[in-house]
């Protein structure tokens, strides 16, 4: 397909927005009398930035300067010109009247009382407040920024750009996501490889271990499938019934936490049957006889049966088979790893996969994610701090900027006081619907002096904050993606101007650098000039030249390139751990406080008060807080439901469809009940979610209780949200 | 007429995703009130396991449809492969198909106030394309296939599924591969 170069549009799209007057209406079929004479369509490259292992190559058609329609790219064998439903949801979401148009003020903070301010207006009131609390506490440290996964477009670090270039700033650091998991496998590989997912066609047998992709990741399903059709037996491991674990062949439904366990009791029988490849395990890993050792001491198959509500039959069945039927696959989920031992228990499958010699194998691993593609300059990223800037006093002189938990980003900012915390940045976010413990993110945004929030709609977190400024949406901006599970990378074209007042974090830095340097000279050292497609280019490097096979950005506009590197992780045998080899056996997990080996650790148990699990897996119709309020969605999913086993609804006298009121000492939430046999007694389910005019939020009952790993890699441990306890009663 | 052409929906295949639904959206950029596809959830009871199990429906372009039949206006044709196609000219919003439908098929466009529906893409299929749902089915659950004897003989193709209407209604151009259920080892038993 021969890409069409963006010609400059001044009319349809610019001239209706300006006037207020775009509807949805535009978008319908072109009545055919005036298509056929001027109008012609115009394809561009695009990539979805959501925080979502398909990161999906899209092909938009454009025309008269308006976004048509969103198809998937052919030229990526992974997306294979297919999207999920999110991405043929875009021209809902570019052109949605609920879009935020203009920079906007709230006065007072919460009432809805918004007012159209300018560009202007907003950025010199922003400018003028960081001027003042720096004068006021001598540093930039009491201006926090909170961004994360919004938009995974690499131009987006540009946020992180934004406060170095005024000076030493709080940053929120860590993930929410997915940190426990990584660290499992740092310790392990020495960092996170997966398969290239489209090799799991070459597998004999996969186990989707708590990863329900035919929500999540899609793409890789057709992959599934191949080896199934091949012969593969597919299994799938999840306390819930997901879509996905109702297409396995065999569907385990464990007790959640208890996965380690699980896998403990698998290694046993392997080891008690002779099946162990001994010649990998010895080769390849560092304290696998110890840990082979714990194993026959200490596990019984009886143990794990109980422990995990799993039958002996059944585990010995799992253990054979995943032995014997090689290569054998394991995707791990990253729900699994939502947990106080959440890291553990992935070490733990690590342990399984190295002991069956399925590591480093085509059509084998144990799958979680991988950063390898991830090697541009981060150009937007990188700025100095202004001369003289104050920090966090380091060795030598030095400052540095000051951390705070962002899994823990409520409690943490209001115990800061020297200096407080009193102004918030938060972009690529919205810590009020996804963050832990709700009431108190609510109360730590009313005792800022200023919270300002780039966003695209009016979402729970822009609803407490001072100033919203209008982020465009990727199809309005220049930028390249990678994904963190297939090995693709793309560049994202600007398929249509900027709509309304929209723009991207970068334009925003420059704006706001601009704004400051007026009013100080010197006090920002963000560039204030610089073309979208400038930015883009100076992301990229040599390496990844190299790896695209390409000689410069612009060869990526006649498609994606997939990373030339093995499709196999770990093929090579050379582990990035301090010793090479796998550390079964790992001295980092020591002197970080963990187990050194991949051993049993109790998982968080419910209390007879909240005697409940309420877990608030991904949702199918969003990616946390997005598309879910857009209303192609609105329409197909209108309202939440709680999951709730008939045998646990009739305890407590709840029928389909009545409200049930969840809740703990944390907060409260209440939710229409959906009976169902997917989920266990013990069990309930609510998907996290936005919904637009809903108050539905899943977070005020969860606690801020750490996940066992995170820092090593992330700087900070991850969040059990699957270890959230309530009681439940009819509302 | 010629032929029938309709659609063959693999249960086994199909995971809810919706993104069928969404891809005829995004085709037509059709009103938030309307749903030409839709992606149902059967009842788990009506399964010996209860599993999460989908089809997809359009308009099943019916042998004797009941739309044509009530129209008022003569707003609905059948082509000669089969496609019964609305024509929203004629159509006055009486909604008399929308109730005539036993599948719910024509959907009452509220912004226009008028009936619209599924026309299996006769437009992409005239250019030798694939409909935007059967284009976008990522685990290829969802195929246009021509519904004659030799189909509905092999092994494998249904008429109805569990909570579908009587298809002799009718007579529904639409068939279906059943849903395959794995082993389950549960923690309610």
């Amino acid at each position: 397909m021969k890409i069409t170069r963006r010609q400059f549009i001044g009319t349809a799209a610019a001239v209706t927005a300006s006037a207020g007057l775009f509807s949805f209406n535009m978008l319908g079929k072109a009545d055919k009398a005036v298509a056929d004479t001027e109008s012609k369509v115009q394809i561009f490259r695009n990539v979805c930035p959501r925080n979502c292992y398909d990161t999906c190559a899209q092909i938009s058609y454009v025309e008269d300067g308006v976004l048509k329609k969103v198809e998937g790219d052919p030229k990526s064998t992974y997306t294979n010109g297919k999207l999920f439903l999110k991405g043929y949801n875009y021209t809902r979401r570019v052109y949605s009247p609920d879009r935020i148009k203009y920079p906007m003020k709230q006065v007072p903070r919460g009432s809805g009382n918004w007012e159209r301010i300018s560009w202007d207006e907003a950025m010199n009131t922003i400018a003028e407040k960081i001027l003042e609390l720096k004068k006021r506490y001598g540093s930039t440290l009491p201006i926090c920024m909170n961004k994360y996964s919004g938009n995974f477009g690499i131009t987006h670090y540009g946020i992180e750009g934004t406060m170095s270039s005024i000076g030493y700033t709080t940053r929120a650091v860590g993930t929410p996501c997915w940190p426990a998991g990584i660290d499992a496998q740092t310790y392990d590989f020495g960092t996170i490889i997966n398969n290239d997912p489209e090799d799991l066609a070459n597998s004999n047998y996969i186990i989707l271990w708590g990863s329900n992709c035919a929500w999540t990741g899609i793409h890789s399903l057709p992959f599934i499938m191949k080896a199934r059709e091949r012969g593969a037996k597919i299994v799938a491991i999840d306390p819930i019934l997901t879509s996905t674990a109702s297409k396995a062949d065999l569907y385990i439904q464990i007790k959640p936490s208890t996965d380690g366990a699980l896998a403990l009791g698998m290694a046993k029988y392997i080891l008690d049957n002779d099946l162990v490849d001994w010649e990998y395990a010895t080769a390849n890993s560092i304290g696998f006889e110890e840990w082979v050792d714990y194993v026959r001491k200490n596990i019984t198959l009886d143990w794990a049966a109980e422990k995990t509500g799993v039958p002996k039959d059944v585990i010995i069945q799992l253990a054979r088979e995943y032995a014997t039927t090689k290569p054998a696959a394991i995707w791990v989920g990253y729900g699994m790893q939502r947990h106080t031992n959440g890291g553990q228990n992935v070490r733990i499958i690590d342990a399984l996969g190295v002991m069956t010699g399925n590591v480093g194998k085509s059509g084998g691993g144990v799958n979680y994610a991988h950063l390898e593609t991830w090697g541009f300059n981060y150009h937007a990223m990188s700025m100095p701090v202004p001369e003289g800037s104050v920090g966090v006093p380091g060795p030598n002189g030095t400052y540095s900027d000051r951390a705070v938990n962002m899994n823990n980003f409520a409690a943490e900012v209001q115990a800061l006081t020297d200096p407080p915390v009193k102004m918030l940045w938060i972009a690529a976010r919205n810590p009020v619907s996804q963050d832990p413990d709700t009431n108190d993110i609510i109360k730590m945004f009313n005792s800022m002096e200023l919270v300002v929030t780039v966003d695209s709609f009016f979402n729970k977190t822009v609803e407490l904050s001072d100033i919203v400024l209008p982020a465009t949406t990727h199809f309005e901006d220049w930028d390249v993606m990678a994904s963190y599970w297939h090995y693709w990378v793309g560049i994202n074209q600007r398929a249509i101007e900027p709509m309304y007042e929209a723009k991207s974090d970068v334009e925003i830095a420059m704006a706001l650098s601009k704004a400051m340097n007026a009013l100080e000279p010197g006090s920002c050292t963000y560039p204030t000039e610089g073309d979208p497609e400038e930015w883009v280019a100076k992301e990229f490097n040599d390496g990844i030249h190299s790896m695209l096979g390409i000689s410069s950005y612009k060869d990526l506009l006649d498609g994606p390139r997939k990373a030339k590197i093995s499709p196999v992780a770990w093929a090579d045998g050379q582990f990035r751990t301090p010793s090479g080899k796998i550390e079964i056996r790992c001295e980092r997990a020591a002197q970080n406080g963990l187990p050194a080996l991949p051993v049993w650790v109790e998982e968080l148990k419910t209390s007879a008060q909240y005697p409940i699990r309420f877990m608030t897996p991904h949702p199918q119709h969003g990616i946390h807080s997005q598309f879910q309020n857009l209303d192609w969605m609105m329409a197909a999913n209108p309202e939440p439901v709680v999951e709730i086993h008939p045998e646990l609804a009739a305890q407590y006298g709840i029928g389909e469809g009545d409200m049930v009121r969840i809740y703990n000492e944390l907060g409260e939430v209440k939710i229409k009940a959906h009976l169902t046999r997917t989920t266990s007694p013990d069990v309930i389910v609510s998907y996290e979610a936005w919904y637009k005019d809903s108050p539905f939020n899943v977070n005020y009952t969860v606690k801020a209780i750490p996940a066992d790993m995170g820092k090593l890699a992330t700087g900070m441990d991850g969040i059990a949200f699957h270890d959230n306890f309530v009681a439940i009663e009819k509302a | 007429m010629s032929k029938q052409l309709g659609f063959l929906h693999n249960s086994e295949k199909c995971v809810g995703c919706r993104g069928c639904e969404m891809a005829c959206k995004n085709e037509y950029q059709s009103d938030a009130s309307v749903r030409w596809r839709q992606v149902y959830q059967l009842r788990e009871e009506d399964f010996a396991l209860p599993t999460r199990i989908f089809i997809s429906v359009g308009c099943n372009h019916c042998q004797n449809p009941e739309c044509l039949r009530v129209c008022p206006v003569g707003a609905y044709s059948k082509r000669e492969d089969g496609i019964v196609i609305h024509n929203q000219e004629r159509c006055i919003g009486c909604k008399l198909c929308t109730m005539a439908c036993p599948y719910n098929r024509p959907q009452y466009n509220t912004t226009v106030k008028k009936v619209e529906k599924c026309n299996l893409c006769y437009e992409r299929l005239d250019r030798g394309e694939k409909p935007a749902c059967v284009a976008a089915c990522v685990p290829e659950a969802l195929e246009v296939v021509e519904i004659n004897e030799e189909l509905d003989y092999k092994t494998g193709v249904l008429k109805t599924l569990p909570g579908m209407p009587d298809p002799k209604i009718t007579n529904p151009s639409i068939r279906f591969i059943g849903p395959k259920q794995g082993v389950q080892i549960r923690r309610d038993v």
